[in-house]
């Protein structure tokens, strides 16, 4: 972090998630001769003709060809090599879960998978480009760790965590040109313990990924109106920060959970299924995408239907407090 | 040419090894195990691990190793034979093959300290991983090779292709493919499965192809894998070798019924009782 200026973050902000890592990548694979990237046919998509360019020993494209994208990844980690596989959320779990099931989770690899464009960023594309359950199937995997950062230096953040954790991981990245910035100076970004942004005693949003502006906002509306508020970035779905879960346990009355997800599976499966072993518990509201498939449109357009904005957040919360 | 002697050992080697794969299957019981794609291999992989592979039982992680991953992986019993017989398992494990709690399942899994490079089993990721790891040794430009095991039913597997293109495109010449070509996969003959030509498939996937019709002959199998390891063209070599499915038990050879299966003890003494004479 000590040479990402606010003036880097403000273009980071305006760029997006790709550009955030593909940046970040090649700061690695400046600093560390293990680095290795590879991906299948998305370089100039995922920022990373540059890293192509520079470092051609160290990146590898596979061409369209998922499968082995993770399995090649899996065989450069076997060899002691740090790898990173980057390709589109909507193809990487799903058609390549059995990949990262047996090949990294299985053998406990230091290798690192970063989806981009998760959620449903692709929007106009439709909803075969939609990534709404790579969360769902990476928490089956033992092992991996999942990482959802949730601004543009949580992101770059991320990517140096995953690097440094000895094991295989998944960084979801959500994000778009426009990626709002919540941590403007440097924050301590450590895998395993979420950070709480506010305090209060009334509503806890729990959030993951790009969604966190929008609670953030959410919560000062909340505020406004004598709602005591409080506000959690679980960057780590897995495995989950269970102290602060114990103490939103004790201290709140209602939690909200807010993903760019399915209903099923993700940040709020997770937080219910650590919850159903404690009686006298707050209850629990999904804020997600559902469990549908989506009317095609932006961004914007599809994340407002779910409710994932500010307004809808908030007002979920006042119903049901 | 191969020296008598080698060949000798080798077929020592095989014979002790037969011998290791049938036990470890009786003791199986009914949980069952895959006796014709382990005997189908088994001179291949004594050549590889009593002649023509770097290696030391010793110190398994060797970094100048070379490497041997099963990528059929259903064929482990061959592989764990080669493995006690070469002192990296203590032959008293051999019981413990698949049993409650046991280090050595029904597919290899991972244990660097007693010489199992990665886990296999779930079909064409093994082959998928090795060529990752043959261009890591290249990254670290490392010279030692990979010899990959592949069924021929295997080849079944889009990820093989996947792989194979990505291995020629990265000129991936320290990795050499062994297609075990038995002719007989789980649910019959691949002929009768997924017909298509082996050999013009991996040729215009751009690997050098050498087709070896003895696949159970260790002389001619240790001549061709010298070669192969020797070859720094380039390219990544594939070995058709044509083998016997069940090679060395007579009611196993070629035989549907003994891809994997349950051996009652008439048959267990009939099995001892032929490898015996051999």
């Amino acid at each position: 972090m000590n040479n990402i200026t606010s003036e880097k973050l403000q273009e980071w902000s305006k760029a997006g998630h790709r550009t955030i890592m593909g940046e970040t990548l090649y700061m690695l694979a400046q600093e560390r001769d293990n680095v290795v990237v590879s991906t299948a046919d998305l370089t100039p998509t995922a920022r990373l003709t540059k890293i192509r360019d520079d470092f051609p020993e160290r990146f590898f494209d596979v061409g369209i060809a998922e499968q082995n994208l993770i399995d090649f990844t899996a065989g450069l980690s076997v060899e002691g090599l740090l790898p990173f596989a980057v390709d589109m959320a909507a193809i990487v779990p799903m058609r390549c879960a059995e990949q990262m099931r047996v090949s990294m989770a299985y053998m406990n690899l230091n290798a690192k998978v970063i989806s981009i464009e998760a959620g449903v960023r692709f929007g106009p594309l439709g909803n075969t480009h939609y990534a709404m359950d790579d969360i769902a199937v990476v928490r089956t995997m033992p092992n991996f760790t999942i990482l959802c950062p949730a601004d543009p230096l949580s992101v770059h953040k991320a990517i140096i965590a995953a690097a440094d954790h000895e094991g295989p991981v998944y960084i979801r990245l959500t994000g778009g040109p426009g990626f709002p910035v919540i941590y403007k100076e440097d924050f301590d970004f450590q895998i395993g313990k979420a950070i709480e942004l506010k305090e209060g005693k009334d509503v806890a949003f729990i959030s993951t990924g790009c969604q966190l502006a929008e609670t953030v906002a959410a919560a000062e509306a909340l505020e406004a109106k004598g709602i005591s508020s409080r506000v959690i970035d679980m960057h780590t779905v897995k495995p989950l920060d269970k102290d602060i879960l114990d103490s939103v346990f004790a201290e709140n009355k209602l939690i909200i959970t807010v993903e760019e997800h399915s209903s099923v599976g993700g940040l709020g499966s997770a937080v219910a299924e650590y919850k159903a072993g404690f009686s006298n518990t707050p209850r629990q509201i999904i804020a997600s995408l559902g469990d549908k498939f989506q009317e095609v449109g932006d961004h914007k357009y599809i994340t407002t239907n779910a409710g994932l904005k500010a307004p809808a957040l908030a007002a979920l919360a006042e119903a049901n407090l | 040419m191969v020296d008598k002697d080698t060949v000798k050992l080798i077929k020592e080697r095989c014979a002790f090894m037969r011998r290791d794969i049938i036990e470890m299957g009786f003791i199986a019981g009914g949980r069952g195990a895959h006796f014709g794609p382990a005997l189908s291999c088994t001179e291949i992989v004594a050549s590889l691990f009593f002649k023509v592979m770097k290696h030391n039982p010793k110190n398994p992680k060797w970094a100048e190793r070379d490497r041997f991953i099963q990528s059929k992986g259903h064929g482990c019993l061959a592989y764990y034979s080669a493995l006690i017989e070469s002192g990296y398992i203590d032959k008293d494990q051999r019981k413990t093959f698949k049993q409650d709690g046991s280090h050595l399942p029904g597919h290899p899994s991972r244990d660097m300290e007693h010489g199992i490079e990665i886990s296999s089993g779930s079909l064409g990721n093994g082959f998928a991983i090795a060529c990752g790891m043959a261009k890591a040794a290249q990254i670290k430009k490392e010279d030692h090779t990979y010899f990959c095991l592949v069924g021929d039913g295997e080849c079944n597997e889009g990820l093989i292709w996947e792989a194979a293109m990505n291995a020629s495109k990265n000129k991936l010449d320290n990795m050499v493919a062994i297609i075990d070509r038995n002719g007989v996969q789980l649910a019959g003959k691949t002929c009768d499965i997924m017909d298509f030509d082996l050999v013009s498939a991996w040729k215009a996937f751009g690997w050098e192809v050498t087709v070896l019709k003895e696949g159970n002959d260790p002389a001619v199998i240790v001549e061709t894998l010298e070669l192969a390891k020797q070859k720094r063209n380039g390219k990544p070599q594939a070995i058709i070798a044509e083998t016997i499915k069940g090679k060395g038990i007579s009611f196993m050879e070629g035989s549907l019924n003994w891809h994997a299966g349950v051996m009652n003890e008439e048959q267990y003494n009939q099995a001892v009782s032929e490898l015996e004479k051999a």
